[in-house]
């Protein structure tokens, strides 16, 4: 297959969102909706596989990735960017997670979602989203990435606010949007930084300069160190991270497939993906790489400790997304990349899962989601209990699932560059991977037992079909859908059908289980032949490095690598069976452990109040100034309103005449005014 | 033939298609629609035709030529002609005023429709004089035109206004007018300074203008460049000289407020571009941070006020003074990046404002409130008028990919670069005006199109007889109305070629002679951060060696 044929990977779903918004104002058509969207993103993920060879067999000797230009988007001055997409490893990997995940999350969601009002148009929205999502990933140059990077953006705020009639829908869907904007002016600096120095904003110009850079081993100028440093307030806000975090929490208002697809599996790891993206560049300035990593490992712990004690099981996976994406951070952040893209990569699978099969839960429970109102589902929902049940051990890091090698791949880097380099930081920061690493398999589990082990009970939830339009008393006026709720109320918890609901997850749940065991040496091939290759780092400390590393170790007689695997699990297996023990076999413990620390408790379940604090500090008073400049301006108004009122009062008193025929008063008036300032102006001159 | 006459058609057709809607019989509102309807396209299909027979090869020549002599004497002759920026906003003024017809097909209320054919009649007259405005070579048919816009939007908002339209319409007026006056004199001093250098003989061609204008010193050129920017800053309007604005707008009917946003505006900016910058150029070097202050202060300080309007209409007038400012400071960032965005600013502003007022019009002509207190959650009543409301909002915001984002990115970048005269930090805190933007528009949308559902009460209304509240989504002539500026936001947006490639080489000439002051001023100094400047900057790989040496 002809790389050519990369450039319908955005387009397909572009035109999907068009005849889906076709669908969306011909009611009869709205079924088409579905099946459109999934092939068309079904379609980009073929030709991913047919261009694969393409890209990855030109990689011998320098990687090099291969740019196919669709036409000029802008030019003005000596700037000029292109609509073209570059080609390497990396873009095909993130095409792989982008439109697998994104067919079998959309497959999923026309079962999820039928019986929505909004059908046709949650998959238009989708279609948008695949449309900017590839294009981000496919972009060669930074303007086109903020393209996608803002595209998404949208998507993500049109589909947080797809039950746009309800207030906290709204509410969430503006944060995001917002705080995202917020990393976005970054990203926008970052990008005028980088224009200012190199005259180029394309990904080959940038890393031939970067690679110069590191060539000649000079100095690097402070202002190009400064570039990572604002891209990075980009990466944070798109990838949820301190102190840009608050609003993915609240991004759970959406559909659920949506918190599958783009809060949790691809858009979010988009700053991921950027700076991976960006290594060469982001190398000029170790400064900005020692942020990034601590930035990721503080977040990951902070998360970490949120999802603790929160009782929404969306939340918990929210907050489990951010702690995993400061897992990545903390990855690039040491400068590995393919273990950051490895852990991207299988997270995407295992997180997806889980949030459809909390998807699942949500919707056999019409919209419960409260850990406290359920609890022994396994016999009600057998398939959905071992789906979910693959993904918790993946994300907790159990040994040999996919979380396990990619977690493990990461903090291993993280541990033998604090030791090599006998840096107390890095081996603080993997003491702290570490220790997130058993609050996860801790909160993973406790979810899980929760739900699906102990005594069987349960509240339904408020709603027809798990979060769906919540309906407003127009609805129920117009009787079409008041049946439905009445059975809703009544009707037992029941599992989702295989198709189109169940296989998706079954794929997933394979994807969970095997991706690591499967992928890591595929993955090490594909990043290694990427511009994310840390290329310059083997050259500079070459051999010696390598012969330190294979004397480095924690445990005796197993190298690092080994020691690291052997201590994670143990903590994964301790975290599984302190959950067990707390919340399955002896839930009264819980509660009393709970009650001894119940000041950190509230805390906790009060996420630190930060979203109370951000309110009283930023928001309130920007908005007090608001009204502060309103009335300022109101106040002139006024004034000059009283004025105008006065003089032509005055003024009409002795002219009169002229006022009477309105369009010739004004001309005269106009040009006998121009008359006497020329005159004026004229004598001054003599 | 066709580069002759094209322009005096252009000029002539609104002008004729307004008096012979004006000799119409009384009391047939359909006969007059229809006729200015016909008059406006034809318009349109006109300036197509100019824009099809320009050579856009030479972008910065002006074409289309010729003279209208008028008094020899004293060299006073309508001269016309328009390079590449001009034609664009010519092809603005005659696209949005059909538009704007057709929207107001409906808008006229009962008490008001006795008025009708004046109401037509006025926004045809208003065509012809931006179309001049655009097209004028010589400052006096500049100065005419500019100056006979007033006399049509007076009107309009005074008479078809609501509550407050005939304080509106006073204060709009002599706000625009005083400033204007200042400016007239300061060209008429230059003609006269022109005169004096020639002998007596006096012309009033913009060209000779800029040359008897750069002979004058830099204190000189200061007091022009301040009587001009009395006019055009007003226009505008920059900060603080904007309070006019919310107040006309508000107040004015949907068609004036689409033409005032959408085209007015733009005569200012267009004034700054093609005389104030061109003029007085060792004086813009001067005043240039401190226009750059100003513009960002007012995107600031209006995006704020946004944040807290009741009224949507109100709210989108601050948005445009917010906007303007995007487009001033990257005009005075006087290099190709930032004018060239200020020019694509200038056209994006034109299609998305003024859909989004046409958007506030058809809610108002359904509930008679644009209270957002009194609505909420549209989108389920109206869901195709809600689609294109949020469209619009996000290219105002810039969302990329529509038209607004090409405008904003360049602006703030030519203002990034221009390190010798704005610098960083006004992208800095203009870009803070971004987030800003995305807070208002997503606040708005958010109370009106998103969540409950409230309809607001029409019980004061006349047309309301079946006693229920049925709300009727968008017409087809709506719809119709709003297709074409959608298209055209996503197309620049995505294709901003065809109109960003010509705009280099008019911009070159309009800004060389106040980049040469500034290099004067620097003499060999080169400023430490500017590796890559605008000029030279062809060759792409010699930079990094450059700097690494």
């Amino acid at each position: 297959m002809s790389l050519q044929l990369a450039k319908l990977i955005p387009w397909l779903p572009a035109l999907s969102a068009v005849v889906c918004g076709i669908c969306c104002i011909k009611r009869p058509l709205r079924k088409l909706a579905a099946p459109v969207c999934v092939l068309s993103i079904l379609a980009g993920f073929v030709i991913t596989l047919g261009i694969q060879s393409h890209v990855t067999g030109h990689h011998e000797g320098g990687a090099v990735g291969q740019t196919v230009t669709l036409f000029e988007w802008v030019h003005a001055g000596s700037f000029h960017v292109d609509m073209a997409y570059y080609l390497d490893p990396l873009t095909i990997v993130m095409l792989f997670v982008v439109t697998g995940i994104g067919t079998l999350v959309a497959l999923y969601a026309s079962g999820y979602m039928a019986g929505d009002r909004g059908y046709a148009r949650f998959f238009a929205y989708v279609s948008i989203f695949i449309f900017a999502m590839t294009t981000l990933v496919l972009a060669d140059n930074l303007v086109l990435l903020y393209l996608g990077w803002e595209g998404v953006g949208l998507c993500s705020y049109l589909l947080i606010g797809f039950y746009y009639q309800k207030p906290s829908a709204v509410a969430a869907a503006k944060k995001a949007f917002i705080v995202n904007r917020i990393g976005d002016l970054g990203f926008a600096l970052g990008i005028f930084l980088t224009f200012h120095h190199f005259g180029q904003v394309t990904y080959t110009d940038i890393f031939n300069a970067a690679a110069l850079y590191h060539a000649h081993g000079v100095e690097v100028p402070w202002t190009v160190q400064l570039i990572p440093y604002l891209l990075m307030l980009g990466a944070f806000g798109k990838s949820a991270q301190i102190p840009l975090y608050v609003w993915l929490p609240d991004a759970m208002e959406g559909p659920t497939p949506v918190s599958a697809l783009i809060h949790a599996a691809t858009m979010v790891t988009a700053g991921v993906y950027m700076i991976a993206r960006l290594t060469p560049l982001f190398m000029l300035s170790p400064g900005a790489l020692e942020l990034v990593a601590i930035v990721g490992c503080v977040t990951a712990l902070f998360a970490g400790t949120i999802a603790l004690c929160q009782y929404d099981i969306k939340r918990i996976y929210a907050y489990s997304t951010i702690s995993q994406l400061g897992y990545m951070f903390l990855g690039v952040g040491v400068l590995c990349t393919s273990g950051a893209v490895f852990h991207l990569f299988t997270h995407a699978f295992f997180k997806a899962l889980l949030f459809l099969t909390a998807g699942s839960v949500m919707h056999a429970l019409a919209g419960q989601l409260d850990l406290r109102k359920m609890s022994g589902l396994r016999r009600k929902m057998p398939v959905t209990c071992w789906l979910m049940f693959a993904g918790c051990l993946a994300l907790a890091g159990f040994p040999f699932t996919a979380g396990f090698y990619s977690k493990d791949e990461i903090l291993a880097a993280v541990m033998e560059k604090g030791l090599t380099e006998h840096s107390a930081l890095y081996i603080t920061l993997a003491v702290l991977g570490l220790f997130t690493a058993f609050l996860t398999a801790f909160y993973t589990f406790r979810l899980w037992f929760r739900v699906f082990m102990g005594p069987e009970k349960y509240e339904m939830g408020e709603e027809h079909h798990s979060d769906e339009d919540s309906h407003t008393t127009q609805d129920a006026a117009h009787g079409s859908t008041s049946g439905g709720i009445e059975v809703a109320h009544h009707h037992e918890p029941h599992e989702m059908p295989l198709f189109p609901m169940n296989l998706p997850l079954v794929v997933l749940a394979a994807g969970a289980l095997l991706a690591g065991v499967l992928g890591h040496r595929w993955m090490a091939h594909m990043i290694g032949s990427s511009s994310a290759a840390v290329v310059s780092q083997v050259a500079e400390h070459g051999e010696a490095a390598t012969e330190t590393t294979h004397h480095l170790t924690l445990l005796p007689g197993v190298d690092l690598h080994t020691s690291m695997m052997i201590i994670s699990s143990v903590i994964a297996v301790l975290g599984i069976v302190l959950a067990a023990y707390y919340h399955w076999l002896n839930r009264p413990a819980a509660d009393r452990l709970a009650s001894q620390f119940k000041g950190l408790v509230t805390l906790l379940a009060n996420k630190y109040y930060i979203d109370e604090i951000n309110d009283a500090v930023i928001v309130k008073p920007l908005n007090l100034l608001g009204q502060v400049f309103f009335a300022v301006d109101q106040l002139i108004v006024m004034g000059l309103v009283q004025f105008v009122g006065f003089v032509p009062r005055a003024l009409g008193l002795s002219i009169q005449p002229t006022q009477q025929g309105k369009l010739q008063g004004y001309g005269l008036g106009m040009a006998a005014g121009a008359a006497i300032i020329a005159l004026l102006v004229v004598m001054a001159m003599h | 033939m066709i580069e002759t006459y094209s322009i005096p058609v252009l000029l002539l057709a609104p002008l004729l298609g307004g008096f012979g809607v004006a000799m119409l019989p009384k009391g047939n509102p359909g006969a007059v629609r229809t006729a200015a309807a016909f008059w406006s396209l034809l318009t349109f299909v006109v300036s197509v035709i100019a824009a099809v027979s320009f050579d856009w090869s030479k972008p910065a020549d002006f074409q289309l030529t010729g003279m209208m002599p008028w008094i020899s004497e004293f060299g006073l002759s309508f001269t016309y002609g328009v390079d590449s920026i001009s034609l664009w906003l010519v092809l603005l003024s005659t696209f949005l005023t059909p538009i704007v017809i057709f929207g107001s097909f409906k808008a006229l209320s009962p008490e008001l429709q006795g008025r009708t054919k004046e109401f037509f009649v006025w926004l045809l007259l208003l065509e012809s004089a931006m179309v001049g405005t655009f097209v004028a070579r010589d400052i006096l048919f500049f100065y005419l035109c500019f100056e006979f816009t007033l006399v049509p939007l007076y009107f309009l908002i005074g008479v078809f206004g609501s509550y407050q339209r005939l304080y509106a319409a006073k204060v709009f007026f002599l706000y625009t007018f005083t400033g204007s006056m200042l400016t007239f004199a300061a060209l008429l001093y230059v003609a006269q300074v022109h005169a004096a250098s020639h002998g007596g003989v006096w012309s009033f061609a913009i060209d000779d203008l800029y040359t008897a204008a750069r002979s004058l010193d830099a204190p000189t050129q200061g007091w022009i460049l301040a009587a001009l920017l009395a006019g055009f800053a007003v226009k505008v309007p920059l900060f603080p000289v904007h309070t006019w604005l919310p107040l006309a707008h508000t107040e004015a009917p949907t068609a004036g407020s689409v033409i005032l946003a959408g085209v007015l505006l733009k005569l200012g900016t267009y004034g700054l571009l093609r005389l104030a910058i061109p003029m007085c150029p060792e004086a813009v070097v001067s005043f240039a941070p401190t226009i750059g202050v100003l513009a960002v202060i007012g995107i600031l300080y209006t995006a704020l006020i946004c944040w807290v309007q009741k009224d949507i209409k109100k709210l989108i007038a601050y948005s445009s003074v917010s906007h303007l400012g995007f487009c001033v400071l990257g005009m005075f960032a006087l290099n190709l990046i930032g004018g060239g965005g200020s020019v694509m600013y200038m056209i994006n502003h034109g299609l998305s404002t003024g859909a989004l007022f046409l958007c506030v019009g058809m809610i108002y002509e359904r509930f008679h409130t644009r209270e957002m207190a009194q609505m909420s959650g549209l989108g389920r009543a109206m869901p195709v008028w809600a689609t294109f409301m949020v469209f619009f909002c996000l290219a105002s915001v810039g969302l990329p990919g529509l038209n607004g984002f090409v405008g904003e990115f360049l602006t703030l970048l030519g203002a990034f670069v221009s390190q010798d005269l704005l610098g960083w930090h006004y992208a800095l805190a203009a870009g803070v005006g971004m987030i800003f933007g995305a807070i208002y528009i997503l606040y708005m949308v958010g109370r009106v199109v998103m969540g409950p559902t409230k309809i607001p009460s029409l019980d004061h209304d006349a047309g309301d007889e079946h006693g229920h509240h049925t709300v009727k989504d968008l017409t087809a002539r709506e719809i119709a109305v709003l297709v074409p500026l959608a298209i055209g936001c996503l197309v620049l947006g995505l294709y901003p070629k065809p109109i960003l490639s010509t705009l280099d080489e008019p911009i070159r000439l309009l800004i060389d002679p106040a980049r040469g002051a500034l290099a004067a001023r620097h003499g060999d100094e080169t400023p430490r951060l500017t590796l890559v400047t605008d000029e030279h900057v062809a060759s792409a790989p010699s930079f990094a060696t450059g700097d690494v040496q």
